[in-house]
């Protein structure tokens, strides 16, 4: 593959009025559909994929890229504004963006995610253009033992994510885990905890489910507030100027670099997508930084890792879908079902036979990028301004989105009610203190973790070696290991430290 | 710019009820309830594009609804009679699950009027390079070494499940054989590559790649004869050594009820895309697949000849 | 008609201010742990009738839900054997307080939000159920404001018309 070859021509092929147009146009509703809870990327590429039919292939992708790139920024802009992830990835900027947000740092919030997902969009950019098919080699080396050691590592996030009680995130974690289980077993096709409820069938749908553990729970603690404190006051709001100080932006930096790398090899494992990686990249940051504390209460480090991380994810998952035509999450399936219709069979062969048209691409990806961040500039200041709509306006609207969104998954009610049962259910685990991010984690990650266990185990008859077999296991291992002796430190020196603080209360006394 | 939007919004919302209102062509939902990345919602895609070419009456909109038989069920219950809606379904609904697991389903084959069929692919075996395997006649013999046969599926109770079963338990080694699920055909397509399975199989397109890389190599086709056309032209059909086999169809269907003349009109307008020179190419070269129409005893006998292979080798996939 | 709404306003003003004083407090760890504990038995009960299983499985499909469901139990009663040793001891246990007023507050709002469903699933118009959430939380909120009541209404119609008519959701 001369890259050099087709720079020329691909450039040709890519920078003309028509595809500067869609690429925009898709930024623009890829970036407005993710901020609207249960409306997800992969909904919206599906919806406007016809769009795609009557074009040829660069046209057609830089929308559908655009779509994708701007899902990974737009579903922190809800996370932010009003504590609901427009999408499952946005998740973990939700622990640090809405608290910054609430702080009267809207503006800040959201500009922090527009430029780590920026930066992690056009990182991984570079990654797909310079390193695409060497890295793609490596990863189709991992297989199904190494996939089961990548969830093993991510179930240590729990311990970040769990609160005051680490006990009750291992609950919630179990829960969400189990709740990963309903549907058709992935191994047999029996069905598993369906209780004779044919929807069921299907399994529980994450964006759906997404709905009721933040959002209308998030409706439902109106409740707590007395009329007069609902809504922000507004000299918080007058003093939003979006500015970001010089010691936060320096504190961006490794997050950044360190989310945007993790979010990068994690898109390249296919299965995995953008909430594995936001996750992996928060805990990571919290771990390495200098200022623990301020996690989960509006760091700006953990908005930062989990934006960069998530959009890392975008570029990374086209490096196996172009190079061997394996499409790494859902939305780039659909992508790759665009080229298929176009008479273009992703794999190593199309960069000699279309290499103009692949380069075209992966060009199209930085192009798509900037122009997130250019839109995302004039739009920041649009949707800070969501956060002085009266909550009296904002509360029922939000409710019809959540609804609508729900409906639109699969085009029934029954969503609708696993969306109020998960309200309902969040809402309890309130009164309990018990963490809903543990549970969004365990059904995130329950599925490919249980799936990949059993069909290890089955390719090994039952011998458990096989989680040792490879160096990608026990790099993995290794990981895993440093997570879990770094986890029982800090919780010997919290019980000193608590133990230190009582004595000296009581000798005060 | 609140009104600007506002404006967009209404002029949008006008324009589009004109359309509706005053359009004379009749839309016809086309419900696959398969991945919208799959092999027969990229077909039937293309049939959308390419429907409002071949006839002024009736335009086809393509919808995936992944959830294969809840997504039938829901499609039975919300439709009736001559209402605009077709839906996909294929032997794995009719003759698979139906007879694995049939409280799955709440619907039977007499609940639709069949349109036509949108293709028929031709799965192939692929093997590990390494075994150098590359005809029935060495599959045949590394088989009778009595070594585990372990086969990369799309899916535990798949017709790609079934088709190596049948292959294998025709040989005699329905006891040595294990069928790894894998949760999409591309995973089962790369499991091979990787070494976690010997053989798998998977639609032509799905193994292209990974074959020109090398990585494996083609067995045999699961067809009467020798595949013809395309990369894998040459490769010798099961059918030829009295294997049994069968071609993955996909069936457009319509409620129960509906007016002859329109399933009339609709078979036509499916007819015409499928000869459609464009759509042919890009079914043979691209997608590896072939227009097959049908009529609905090749329909009844497809599900037959399916559901018998199920009922003879379902204890070597479900045990 | 003022004078009725700012009399039902005092009404539930009075009623409100003589909940809000009515708290419960519960062990909020321990119940934790004795409901998860009773969860996590109940789960591994139903077990074999809701998952079948096939004796060709290296690792059936039952494995992974009770090994998830043993953590549990492991957990929870680790929290209520914490919680026990804190009675034994006299030490505080961790109480969380419910205050009365919230949680009917909130059983409002689920209702309206029930109310959304049902009356959008019943009608089979998603705009229906729309247009009654909002009035419901107008209502809720106290809200007087004649232009809050016709931004809201017509954002729910704008809304339910773009996913209907462009996103072509049929509801």
């Amino acid at each position: 593959m001369d890259m050099l070859q087709f720079i020329g021509p691909a450039s040709g092929l890519l920078f003309t009025l028509e595809n500067i147009i869609w690429i925009n146009l898709g930024v623009f509703i890829g970036s407005v559909f993710a901020a609207i809870p249960g409306l997800s990327v992969i909904l919206c590429v599906i919806l406007f994929l016809p769009v795609t039919y009557t074009m040829s292939a660069v046209p057609g992708m830089m929308f559908l890229l655009g779509i994708y790139c701007a899902g990974g920024y737009g579903g922190s802009v809800s996370a932010i504004l009003i504590n609901t992830p427009g999408t499952p990835h946005a998740a973990a900027t939700m622990m640090d963006g809405h608290p910054l947000s609430q702080q009267g740092r809207t503006k800040a919030a959201l500009k922090i995610a527009l430029y780590a997902s920026t930066f992690g969009g056009i990182f991984s950019a570079l990654m797909l253009l310079f390193l695409g098919p060497q890295v793609a080699k490596i990863s189709a080396k991992l297989g199904t033992a190494e996939y089961f050691m990548v969830c093993l590592f991510g179930m240590t996030i729990i311990a970040g994510v769990s609160g005051k009680s680490m006990i009750k995130g291992i609950i919630a974690a179990c829960f969400g885990l189990l709740l990963s289980c309903v549907g058709s077993d992935p191994m047999t096709s029996y069905d598993r905890f369906t209780f004779g409820v044919s929807r069921l069938y299907l399994g529980l749908d994450l964006a759906v489910c997404l709905i009721g553990l933040f959002a209308l729970v998030e409706i439902i603690a109106k409740a707590e507030k007395k009329h007069s404190e609902l809504n922000m006051h507004a000299s918080k709001i007058s003093k939003d100027d979006g500015k970001i100080t010089k010691d936060e932006y320096k504190r961006m930096v490794r997050p950044v670099v360190l989310s945007s790398l993790i979010g990068s090899m994690v898109g390249i494992v296919p299965g995995t997508g953008a909430s594995e990686a936001s996750w992996f990249s928060y805990n990571t940051a919290k771990n390495m930084s200098k200022h623990k504390e301020e996690f989960g209460k509006g760091s700006v480090e953990g908005i930062a890792a989990a934006e960069a991380a998530n959009n890392a994810v975008t570029g990374a998952t086209l490096i196996p879908l172009l190079t061997l035509g394996i499409p790494g999450d859902g939305v780039v399936a659909i992508m790759l079902s665009a080229l298929m219709i176009n008479g273009l069979n992703p794999g190593l062969s199309l960069f000699t036979t279309d290499g103009d048209i692949m380069y075209a691409i992966m060009l199209g990806l930085i192009l798509v990028n900037i122009f997130m961040f250019i839109q995302g500039k004039f739009l920041t200041s649009l949707f800070a301004k969501v956060v002085a709509i009266p909550q009296q306006i904002l509360t029922p609207i939000i409710v019809i989105f959540c609804f609508a969104g729900a409906y639109s998954v699969n085009n029934n009610y029954f969503d609708l009610s696993v969306a109020l049962v998960f309200g309902l259910m969040a809402w309890l685990m309130r009164k309990l203190e018990l963490p809903a991010v543990p549970v969004l984690l365990g059904m995130v990650l329950g599925n490919m973790t249980e799936t990949n266990f059993r069909r290890a185990l089955l390719i090994s008859n039952g011998s458990p070696s096989i989680f040792f077999s490879s160096v990608f296991c026990w790099i993995f291992i290794g990981l895993i290991a440093i997570v879990v002796f770094s986890i029982i430190r800090s919780k010997i020196k919290e019980t000193r430290a608590a133990k230190t603080a009582t004595q000296e209360v009581s000798s005060n006394g | 710019m609140k009104r600007i939007l506002s404006l967009i919004l209404a002029v949008l919302m006008i324009v589009g009820m004109f359309a509706g209102c005053s359009s004379k062509t009749e839309s016809w939902k086309v419900t696959c309830p398969w991945a919208p990345s799959g092999v027969a919602a990229m077909v039937s895609q293309k049939a959308a594009a390419k429907s409002t070419e071949h006839s002024d009456s009736i335009t086809l909109v393509a919808e995936a609804i992944k959830g294969d038989a809840a997504t039938v069920n829901t499609w039975v219950a919300d439709t009736e009679a001559n209402d605009p809606e077709l839906v996909f379904v294929g032997e794995g609904l009719l003759s698979i699950t139906s007879i694995i697991d049939p409280a799955k389903m709440q619907f039977s084959y007499d609940d639709f009027v069949f349109v036509e069929n949108l293709y028929s692919s031709i799965f192939v075996l692929s093997a590990d390079a390494k075994l150098n395997i590359k005809s029935l006649a060495d599959l045949e013999a590394y088989v009778a070494k009595g070594e585990e046969i372990s086969v990369a599926v799309n899916g535990a109770t798949s017709s790609e499940a079934f088709l190596a079963a049948a292959l294998f338990g025709s040989m005699g080694a329905g006891a040595q054989l294990k069928l790894t699920p894998y949760q999409s055909a591309a995973e089962a397509a790369q499991a091979v590559a990787k070494g976690e399975t010997k053989f798998a199989v998977s639609h032509q397109t799905q193994i292209l790649e990974t074959y020109q890389q090398g990585s494996v190599s083609i067995v045999c086709a699961f067809d009467e004869k020798a595949i013809e056309d395309g990369p894998f032209a040459g490769v010798e059909g099961v059918g030829e050594h009295g294997y049994p086999y069968f071609r993955n169809c996909c069936f457009v269907m319509a409620r129960k009820g509906t007016d002859e003349q329109k399933i009339t009109e609709l078979k036509n307008l499916y007819d015409e895309i499928l000869k459609d020179e464009e759509v042919s190419t890009w079914l043979n070269d691209t997608m590896l697949l072939e227009a097959d129409t049908m009529s609905t005893e090749d329909v009844q006998a497809h599900i037959e000849n399916v559901q018998n292979i199920v009922n003879q080798y379902k204890d070597v996939v479900v045990g | 008609m003022k004078d009725m709404i700012e009399r039902v306003d005092t009404r539930l003003d009075c009623w409100g201010e003589k909940l809000s004083k009515k708290n419960i407090r519960y062990p909020a760890d321990l119940v934790t742990g004795i409901l998860f504990l009773v969860v996590s038995v109940v789960i591994l009960m139903i077990m074999p009738q809701q998952v079948a299983i096939s004796e060709k499985d290296v690792v059936n499909g039952r494995e992974f839900p009770k090994l998830l469901m043993y953590v549990m139990m492991a957990a929870s009663a680790v929290l209520i054997l914490k919680e026990g040793y804190k009675i034994v001891t006299k030490k505080p246990l961790e109480m969380k307080t419910l205050n009365l007023l919230v949680e009917v507050k909130a059983l409002i709002i689920m209702l309206i939000l029930l109310g959304t469903y049902f009356i959008a699933k019943v009608t089979d118009l998603f705009v229906v159920g729309a247009v009654f959430c909002c009035l419901a939380f107008l209502v809720y909120f106290r809200c007087r404001k004649k232009s809050y009541y016709a931004i809201t209404l017509t954002l729910a119609v704008a809304i339910w018309a773009a996913f209907r008519f462009i996103l072509g959701v049929n509801f």
